[in-house]
């Protein structure tokens, strides 16, 4: 199999990165000499220059941190829970096949229910869990995000555990492992690349839950609900350098992530 | 290079643990270390009030009926339990906080009375005309609170600000002088009819597609009779939909105290706003001079966006359509109903819709952001929020 380039800064790798990011400059160019508002028949009220936005999120970097590390709080701890749940149920699934790969299979219509749609429900659940709303409100986002992440982990986690290379099980057993040392030995490293598959999924869906979950939270802090309260008051500039640094969050993350599977996932396969 | 990648990535990868470790930790922190101390705090209180409750049933979790609004804000205020919707909706609620010494801080209350109902909020925001029935009232989707809730009026604390207003552009107005005079007095001529017969108009609205109950809208029809016909004051109001300086005055200042603005340009026009910058009588007062001999409206196809679901609260304007009154001075209108985050002034500033129904404090924001956007007629005389609160029996 091919070896993974992350980090090989060859012609081609240097073409992927180069010509996005020029793409990038020429659109920025576009939307601030205001031939982009020409094109697509925008004006300068829907579409402020990004100019403007980035005054507006230097002007108010205090009030900007402190909506992200709420967002970001939420979106990690989230992801983190959910990705453990859904690795744990994927290990259940693993230890009872029967029922295992139906209990996934439902695991997954729940990935089907909308945000909008749980995130209100569990506001309401979480009521009675602390007198603090800033506290309760942060529980029923990040449950949230946890069961947004927690499916696409679980079933990836199944699969990483399941798809085994050709004859290996054989092997372990030719050498008389037990079930527990073949888990160890064989699946859970078999499953490793399987995990950052499931978290390509699920670090911009933690954003993107946690963002939404905010609309609907009692105590009023966040990024998205920022973008809504900004919206709703015609505030389009302020609501766009929100929307830019939402962008920034779910891009850095992303990165990381990437770099993360860079260095873990080097020389296998 | 290659090595130095590495050290990077991995101290990064350590970063994101870290970062999610400790994002981990603090949840589950949170959710360990807090119910022993709600625990806590509800034994204590609650000994004293099993105690009293035991002799008079039902004492100290709420106010009594005779509690001053000072107090009741107060303690409310510092237990953190004031709701309000936000979303533009807010600044009367702040401006009233601050007139008795407390933070700006309020809890974000859903659309429904689910908040005021489990006690998560003590002094929850109520429309006369809606919430506030559905509080006391026991039709269905009400509460049934009955008496055993009173409320604060944003009129009588001297905080009112003006809500339901018609507002088109500068532009579309200075365009279209006839169209925007012919629709006010239809409209006016509606909402005189339906403050007359707001049973009639209650059922006007329901069957043009309520959200709500008949026996709310019934209900609704009488409240927002009150509104329009009576201004801050309490004095009547004779003449529908006319500008009251004073009023639009107080709501102008606190706009400029209470609306808060990241953008600095939009915050520095803000402080420059007056009266002139968001609206117009002059329309208004042509139209209701006319008798309803105005010239040829320019634009005869015209559209109305509501602020809010298809409910009594804007019953002027489905009884104009249901009575004819549009079709009398030449207008076909169409009226769009909003809902949720609907943001009806971008509608109108973008021509989608000609005109709209807005609180003059979201027009007064919507400006300050660089819409040039006018009241022509000012429908609500004095202000529908209040506050409401439970009484101890």
């Amino acid at each position: 199999m091919k070896k993974k380039t992350h980090f090989k800064w060859d012609k081609q790798s240097i073409s992927t990165v180069l010509y996005p990011v020029l793409f990038g400059i020429l659109l920025l160019i576009l939307w601030q000499t205001q031939l982009l508002h020409k094109m697509i028949g925008a004006d300068t009220f829907a579409l402020p220059l990004p100019g403007r936005i980035l005054r507006i999120i230097a002007d108010n970097k205090s009030t900007v941190m402190k909506n992200v590390n709420a967002t970001v709080i939420v979106a990690i701890g989230g992801l983190i829970c959910g990705s453990l749940l859904g690795y744990l149920l994927g290990i259940i699934a693993t230890i009872f096949p029967k029922w295992g790969v139906g209990g996934l299979s439902i695991a997954s219509a729940i990935s089907a229910v909308p945000i909008i749609a749980i995130a209100p429900i569990l506001n309401n659940l979480t009521k009675d869990f602390s007198n603090d709303a800033s506290t309760r409100s942060m529980l029923a986002k990040t449950i949230v995000v946890t069961i947004t992440c927690t499916v696409s982990m679980s079933i990836n986690a199944y699969r990483g555990l399941n798809e085994l290379k050709p004859f290996s099980l054989d092997l372990m057993k030719s050498f008389a492992a037990s079930k527990v040392t073949t888990f160890i030995k064989l699946r859970i490293p078999n499953s490793v690349p399987y995990i950052f598959t499931a978290l390509r999924v699920s670090v911009p869906a933690s954003i993107i839950s946690a963002l939404v979950s905010e609309y609907f939270a009692e105590f009023i802090i966040g990024v998205g609900r920022q973008i809504r309260e900004n919206i709703v008051l015609a505030q389009y500039a302020t609501a766009w350098a929100y929307i830019v640094v939402a962008c920034a969050i779910g891009i850095m993350m992303y990165g990381i992530l990437l770099v993360a599977e860079g260095i873990l996932l080097k020389g296998r396969k | 290079m290659r090595n130095s990648m590495k050290v990077t990535a991995v101290a990064l990868t350590l970063a994101l643990t870290m970062a999610s470790l400790a994002g981990c930790g603090t949840s589950t922190k949170t959710e360990t270390s807090t119910p022993p101390s709600e625990t806590t705090s509800t034994t204590t209180d609650e000994v004293k009030e099993t105690e009293t409750k035991n002799d008079t049933k039902s004492t100290g979790d709420y106010y009594d009926a005779d509690t001053s609004a000072q107090d009741i804000v107060k303690d409310a205020a510092e237990k953190g339990k004031v709701g309000n919707w936000g979303l533009g909706n807010e600044y009367e609620v702040q401006a009233l906080l601050t007139k008795y010494g407390q933070s700006n801080f309020f809890l974000s209350q859903a659309f429904d009375m689910d908040g005021f109902d489990d006690d998560s909020i003590l002094l929850a925001s109520a429309m006369t005309y809606n919430e506030l029935g559905l509080v006391k009232n026991s039709y269905d989707g009400g509460y049934s609170y009955g008496d055993s809730v009173k409320y604060i009026d944003m009129n009588d604390e001297g905080v009112a600000m003006l809500e339901d207003n018609i507002f088109t552009t500068r532009e579309f107005a200075k365009e279209n002088p006839n169209t925007v005079k012919a629709f006010i007095y239809a409209s006016m001529k509606g909402w005189e009819y339906a403050c007359a017969n707001p049973e009639e108009a209650a059922e006007i609205v329901f069957n043009a597609g309520s959200s709500v109950s008949s026996d709310h809208q019934i209900y609704m029809a009488n409240e927002v009779k009150k509104l329009v016909e009576t201004d801050t004051l309490g004095n009547k109001v004779t003449e529908y939909g006319k500008f009251d300086d004073k009023a639009l005055q107080q709501t102008l200042d606190l706009a400029k105290q209470y609306i808060k603005l990241e953008d600095s340009a939009a915050a520095e026009k803000l402080l420059t706003l007056t009266l002139d910058d968001f609206y117009d009588a002059s329309y208004w007062t042509e139209a209701m001079a006319s008798d309803g001999n105005i010239g040829t409206p320019e634009k005869t196809d015209v559209s109305i966006q509501l602020k809010w679901l298809p409910q009594a609260q804007f019953m002027g304007y489905y009884v104009a359509a249901a009575k004819g009154y549009y079709e009398e001075v030449g207008l076909n209108v169409t009226i769009t109903p909003g809902g949720g985050d609907i943001g009806e002034t971008t509608a109108v500033n973008s021509g989608q819709v000609d005109f709209g129904v807005t609180w003059d404090a979201n027009l007064i924001a919507a400006n300050a952001g660089g819409m040039n956007l006018i009241a022509v007629s000012q429908v609500y005389q004095r202000s529908g929020l209040v506050l409401v609160y439970k009484v101890n029996k």
